[in-house]
């Protein structure tokens, strides 16, 4: 506030943030949820750069000496690389916003959120989704389904990737999701989940554009899919096409504010994240994309889309009966395993 | 007694089965916690061992962890009493007799190197100890409302009710196991607390942390009824199995005893060949819990891979049980049950067909002949099953397992590995409980300093003298060092009289040794037992030959009619 008075002031340091972030719908939402309303208060300009994932352009810019971004919307395994290579600057969690009935922030934000070097503000979750035309009668309600040829019959779109479609593999054998990745970590467990994929090999299409499964189920080509949660509400929503998602056994991440280290606005960027992981902002992204905001008291601002007027609620990762359901997703066990797991998805591919 | 000092005791009895309840609850869940989190820094967990990825020291981490741990846990049991881990055992004795205790120092010290035993991999159960923990907690509370015994059984009982019932997510096991196995009776006074301590540690377990049953099987359905024959030879199996694991484990504590190693030595070498089998078998690290998981999974073990796993979990887990490691029976039997139980159901689907029940029913089955024999408890095993699954065919399936594995494991072995542990240690569950506290009184309580004691040169003339002045019909005739050398009544004296012995003569020469002779250290029951030879009217007390009193036949009598008014009391009593 102080700054915005001062603003003609060069020793109020930036006028001027770099966010590295995603683009599309995701960044328009993020403009008009966090980086407009930041300028209006502190008249601090907000620049957008393009951010791909993965931690190489990071190491770069710090090992170069030459920062230019202040802040990147990392996922929760590249925080993880970055924070642990030292690529990030440590976050005091103790100066975020506090909730909106004065919780301190440590109570409100959900378990796994507050992370050494960032601030996670939304959830992201990979889902199934199924045409409703497909299934008038009986409709798929559970991760299990997706393997159940007999009731649930047609083709499936999913990701050329063993993430995720592992976890949902166990789950049909009844894996509590609380085991999961301690079943997985073993041979046995592997081998069941890729027996299970090996049952629906014949009906499966690979996708790797994000775009795919909405388009797909819609056309009719497949009648289950998997995908990103926001890309199915997207299609359902504002493009009324005849898709729903499946909630149960959602695999959800978060995404993480970072800064690099050694960029030259960090108190800004410090501000920054104050700002755009408060409760108000965090309930402002969710009502535009339905991605879920990471701390209670913002879930409990929120209640219509901004674009349609629907319920937004339970179109979120974060929604009560949606969030119980669900299986967080273990990074730290993708870091360790993904080479030997990419591997041997890639020779169950060629079989 | 006033109008209001009984619903008052009512209110307090109440009061205790609800703090109990949520303290054990939270204690059980907290200790659970501790025993997931060692397994994750120590590498136990496969996430764990994974997450360690290809490092060249897993290996040597995996037999060294075991090993240590063994080490660490042999030197707590040290100050321990009885230098070993208590479990169920000394509950159950506790509960039986007045005189013995659950302390809280062998408690605290217990469930410390079982957490540890667990945490390193051992595979040894982790109800045993949430059980005796529960009743150490019990018991403590008991005294503290200064009820006496009766009321420290009660606080017992409520401890291990609460303890099962969280651990199992199964209130109305939690309540008969502690009926079934603990205290061994009914009591309508025990009955309320106990329930209302279950019912807590349900809440607490299942409402304020959200926890996965350790089954979840649902629309399962017993597919041919023929397969009742099959859930019957499970049962009879099971048992033999179940004995196979209770003998190996009394055999490992007999080999233990005839090692010449200090204790916390022979726990290490345990703990080396948990982690030397590990290095092939991982399967046999911790309490098991991803191989029960694997276990009821159509196909994911094969019949060579079960049986492998059934042997090895076996000899290790009575290995670490026998050589010092703190941790109970239950978990490891439930486990082996499970998976011999798959086994079977391989067997069936190759008689059966296609039209075999799903293997999670087989899995059950096997549990509960495995467990069943080995804590003594079919209606505890049949009740987990129910509540896990909540399902009738299941439940169904389980109890014709149980019926015959019980008819079995008791005829061939005994009650549980409880019972024949404490029968060893002297105490006989089977004779009832009345028979149980007997057998903890000891003679030594019971003497009585009012006899004649004569010494061996004393004339026999003075020694009638004696007995008519002491109004005594016998007397007992010690030599210089006290040592007891024989009785002498005054019908013996008349005889010697009449056979012209000289009243001068040496009584020590003529005393004759009697039939019965007991020690302080002899139990009322076995004083009654060895009784019904004698004839006398007191029977002479030596320690190391020294007599240091006698008993007489109406104070063992007495305090059998005690017993038994006090258990009659205990039974009966409403509040």
């Amino acid at each position: 506030m102080l700054c915005w008075l001062l603003a003609a002031l060069p020793a109020c340091g930036a006028d001027e943030l770099t966010i590295a972030t995603w683009g599309g719908a995701y960044e328009a939402s993020q403009r008009a949820a966090y980086f407009s309303p930041f300028q209006d208060d502190t008249g601090t300009m907000i620049d957008t750069a393009t951010y791909r994932g993965g931690i190489d352009d990071i190491r770069d810019q710090v090992e170069r000496g030459a920062v230019e971004w202040d802040l990147v919307d990392l996922v929760m395994a590249d925080h993880d690389a970055a924070c642990e290579a030292g690529l990030l600057e440590t976050i005091d969690h103790d100066r975020l916003a506090p909730g909106t009935d004065g919780v301190p922030p440590t109570e409100d934000f959900l378990p796994g959120t507050l992370v050494r070097c960032g601030v996670a503000h939304s959830v992201y979750a990979t889902v199934l989704g199924f045409n409703v035309r497909a299934y008038p009668g009986r409709k798929p309600s559970r991760a299990a389904d997706l393997f159940d040829l007999q009731r649930f019959p047609g083709r499936r779109a999913l990701q050329k990737s063993p993430a995720v479609v592992l976890e949902w593999a166990l789950r049909s054998y009844g894996v509590p999701r609380a085991d999961i990745y301690q079943l997985l970590s073993t041979e046995r467990g592997l081998t069941l989940a890729f027996r299970r994929l090996e049952r629906i090999r014949d009906v499966i299409t690979w996708w790797e554009d994000p775009e795919e499964p909405a388009r797909l189920l819609a056309s009719g080509e497949v009648a289950l899919a998997s995908g990103y949660n926001g890309r199915f509400f997207d299609a359902a929503v504002n493009r009324g096409l005849p898709i729903q998602t499946i909630w149960e056994s959602q695999v959800y991440e978060y995404s993480v504010w970072g800064i690099p280290q050694g960029s030259p606005h960090v108190e800004h960027a410090r501000e920054f994240i104050r700002f755009a992981t408060a409760p108000r902002q965090l309930a402002a992204l969710s009502s535009r994309i339905s991605y879920g905001p990471s701390r209670l008291s913002a879930n409990a601002l929120l209640w219509q889309h901004a674009g349609s007027g629907q319920d937004i609620r339970p179109h979120l990762p974060t929604y009560a009966p949606n969030f119980a359901r669900g299986i967080p997703r273990d990074h730290e066990w993708y870091a360790q395993t993904r080479p030997r797991l990419e591997a041997r998805f890639e020779a169950w591919l060629a079989e | 007694m006033t109008s209001l000092a009984l619903p008052l005791r009512l209110l307090a009895l109440a009061m205790l089965g609800c703090l109990l309840g949520g303290v054990v609850s939270l204690v059980a869940v907290g200790f659970v916690d501790l025993v997931l989190w060692l397994n994750d820094i120590l590498l136990v967990s496969p996430r764990s061992r994974v997450l360690a990825g290809d490092s060249p020291w897993l290996p040597w981490l995996t037999v060294l962890v075991p090993a240590a741990g063994g080490l660490v846990v042999g030197l707590i049991c040290l100050g321990i009493s009885d230098r070993r881990p208590h479990g169920p055992g000394d509950v159950i004795q506790a509960a039986q007799s007045p005189e013995v205790d659950v302390p809280p120092r062998s408690g605290a010290l217990s469930a410390v190197a079982a957490c540890l035993s667990l945490g390193a991999g051992a595979p040894v159960g982790q109800y045993g100890p949430l059980a005796h923990l529960g009743a150490t907690l019990g018991a403590m509370a008991g005294r503290f409302m200064g009820g006496g015994p009766s009321l420290t059984r009660i606080g017992i009982g409520c401890g291990v009710a609460a303890a099962i019932a969280t651990a199992f997510n199964a209130p109305i096991a939690g309540l008969v196991f502690a009926h079934e196995v603990i205290l061994r009776h009914y009591s309508l006074r025990a009955f309320a607390p106990i329930t209302v301590a279950a019912t807590m540690g349900y809440m607490v377990a299942n409402r304020v942390f959200v926890r996965e049953p350790l089954f979840r099987i649902q629309d399962v359905a017993v597919a041919n009824p023929l397969e009742l024959v099959a859930f019957m030879l499970i049962g009879v199996f099971g048992a033999l199995l179940a004995m196979t694991l209770m003998r190996s484990v009394l055999y490992a504590g007999q080999l233990s005893t005839r090692l010449s190693l200090p204790g916390p030595l022979k726990t290490a070498l345990a703990g080396a060949a948990v982690g030397l089998v590990a290095l092939q078998l991982p399967e046999v690290l911790g309490i098991g819990k991803e191989t029960l998981r694997f276990a009821i999974i159509e196909n994911a073990f094969g019949a060579g891979e079960l049986a492998l796993v059934i042997v090895a979990r076996l000899l290790l887990t009575a290995l670490c049980l026998g050589f010092g490691f703190a941790g109970g029976i239950f978990s490891p039997s439930l486990l082996i049950g499970v998976l011999f139980g798959a086994l079977s159901g391989l067997g069936a689907a190759a008689v059966f067909g296609a039209a075999h029940s799903p293997l999670a029913i087989y899995g059950i089955c096997g549990l509960v002949a495995v467990a069943g024999p080995v804590i003594g408890a079919p209606l505890t095993t049949i009740l987990i099953v129910f509540e896990l699954t909540r399902n009738y065919d299941v439940a169904l399936a389980a109890m014709v397992s149980a019926a015959f594995a019980n008819l079995v494991g008791y005829r061939v072995f005994g009650r549980s590995l409880f019972d024949v542990q404490l029968a060893r240690r002297g105490i006989d569950l089977r004779l009832g409980r009345d028979k149980v506290m007997v057998q903890q009184r000891r003679i030594g309580d019971y003497l009585e300093q009012d006899f004649t004691r004569v010494d061996s040169a004393t004339p026999l003339g003075r020694v009638r003298e004696r007995l008519v002045d002491d109004a005594n019909s016998e007397a007992y005739v010690v030599d210089a060092d006290g040592r007891y050398l024989g009785t002498l009544s005054l019908l013996g004296l008349d005889l010697l009289e009449r056979r012209e012995v000289s009243p001068s003569a040496a009584a020590g020469d003529h005393a004759a040794r009697e039939s019965v002779v007991l020690s302080p250290d002899h139990s009322v029951w076995e004083a009654m037992t060895q009784m019904r030879d004698f004839v006398g009217e007191s029977i002479p007390v030596v320690a190391d030959d020294v007599l240091v009193g006698v008993v007489f036949e109406s104070s063992i009598v007495s305090a059998y009619m005690g017993t038994l008014r006090s258990l009659r009391e205990e039974e009966h009593a409403s509040a």
